[in-house]
């Protein structure tokens, strides 16, 4: 009988060893050019759940980041955009060219869904700022978890828009590559190539400044980038973004920003003179002189989105 | 910038400064939506610089103590702002 236990044990531990082996081993497939219909088979393919077994610090970064939450955090204004600024103000069809005006950034995959998908999940978000704004509490949990599972993944910035900085120059990435930062040689269940680009401002400016879609329409949801090239470079910062938002210990992947006050504060001096005297001739009524200066000391102006 | 009386809570003296962007459509309008807006008028901090801000005002004859403390917020939404720095500092006013 003790025979028996510890063989089970051995078995079990032998097992054990095996398929997370397997996991890692397991090569990381992505769809090349066919178009995914299915919500879950979508979610699924481009999770960064894939990436967490190899991965888990960075994943826990991500996953506290406001990548994780691109769409959840602006159901509002995407939600008002497809069912006001599309089909009304402009009276155009929804479809996935206009969709992309707002999924380009806060759901880059988007590009491998169907239309019909893309639609479903486009009915998500009015549907979750509907049930918000008739406070209907169960409906907007609905469609809250289903959304929640899409963001911006691993894959959207180490491969759909890692070359978006300099696409003449790098032309498209292989979608089956994983591009990473570093160019030394790195063993990994999935092919990897380096891409300069990410280390570069211009990386994230595409999203975090003015958009410009595949039509030249320009969609301000931020400036960032604009304030950063003709503010802080211009007047002298040689900083990129991933050098206050990513490099310092403790942020990483989960790219702070005005959402952390350490972030806030780093980036906000406050100075003030406060001085009591007294006022008018003979009447020396009680007064207060208070000299503030506020110094920004970010590489862009303040506040910005 | 808020002056209060210490004892009582009191407040003399309030004012604000904002820095916001706002966002204008192609007629110039005040807009909100991201695809409606075309032009910003920036009345954010900009990077690399300094602003100063003064307040000077006046308390009621008979103050002898006020305190004044400058705070400045950072709002992520309307309602939802955040202290960032704090300055505050107490002043006396002794009977001539």
């Amino acid at each position: 009988m003790r025979k028996t236990l510890a063989l089970g044990a051995l078995v079990f531990c032998f097992l054990g060893l095996i398929f997370p082996l397997q996991a890692l081993a397991q090569k990381l497939i992505f769809p090349k050019d066919k178009l995914i219909d299915n919500f879950d088979e979508f979610v699924q393919t481009f999770s960064s759940r894939r990436c967490q077994a190899c991965h888990p610090r960075v994943y826990h970064q991500w996953e506290q980041s406001y990548h994780a939450r691109s769409l959840v955090d602006s159901i509002k204004r995407m939600a008002s955009f497809f069912a006001v600024g599309i089909p009304k103000e402009w009276q155009k069809p929804l479809n996935k060219k206009e969709m992309l005006k707002c999924f380009d950034c806060h759901l880059p995959q988007i590009r491998y869904a169907t239309d019909r998908l893309a639609l479903e999940i486009v009915g998500m978000l009015i549907e979750a700022q509907k049930a918000r704004e008739s406070g209907d509490k169960v409906r907007f949990q609905k469609a809250y978890s289903r959304l929640s599972r899409l963001n911006i993944t691993c894959y959207a910035c180490h491969n759909i828009v890692v070359y978006r900085a300099s696409p003449g120059l790098f032309g498209k990435p292989d979608p089956q590559t994983i591009y990473t930062s570093t160019p030394k040689k790195i063993k990994a269940p999935h092919a990897t190539a380096f891409a300069p680009t990410l280390k570069t401002a211009a990386f994230c400016a595409w999203c975090h400044g003015i958009y410009v879609a595949s039509d030249g329409e320009k969609t301000m949801c931020n400036t960032l980038s604009q304030s950063y090239y003709h503010g802080y470079i211009a007047l002298g910062g040689r900083k990129s973004c991933q050098e206050c938002h990513m490099y310092p210990p403790g942020r990483g992947h989960r790219f702070p920003g005005a959402h952390d006050l350490d972030m806030l504060r780093e980036g906000l001096g406050l100075d003030a003179e406060i001085r009591g005297f007294r006022y008018g001739v003979e009447e020396w009524v009680p007064a207060v002189d208070v000299e503030v200066t506020l110094i920004n000391r970010a590489g862009h102006r303040i506040p910005d989105g | 910038m808020t002056a209060k009386d210490p004892s009582t809570g009191k407040v003399w003296y309030r004012a604000k400064r904002e820095y916001f962007e706002v966002g204008l459509d192609i007629q110039g309008r005040m807009r909100y939506g991201a695809w409606q807006i075309k032009e910003i008028l920036d009345l954010s901090l900009p990077p690399r610089l300094s602003r100063p801000e003064r307040f000077l005002f006046t308390l009621p004859p008979d103050t002898r103590e006020v305190e004044v403390g400058v705070t400045l917020y950072y709002c992520l939404k309307d309602h939802q702002c955040t202290p960032v720095r704090q300055t505050v500092r107490r002043l006396r006013y002794p009977r001539l």
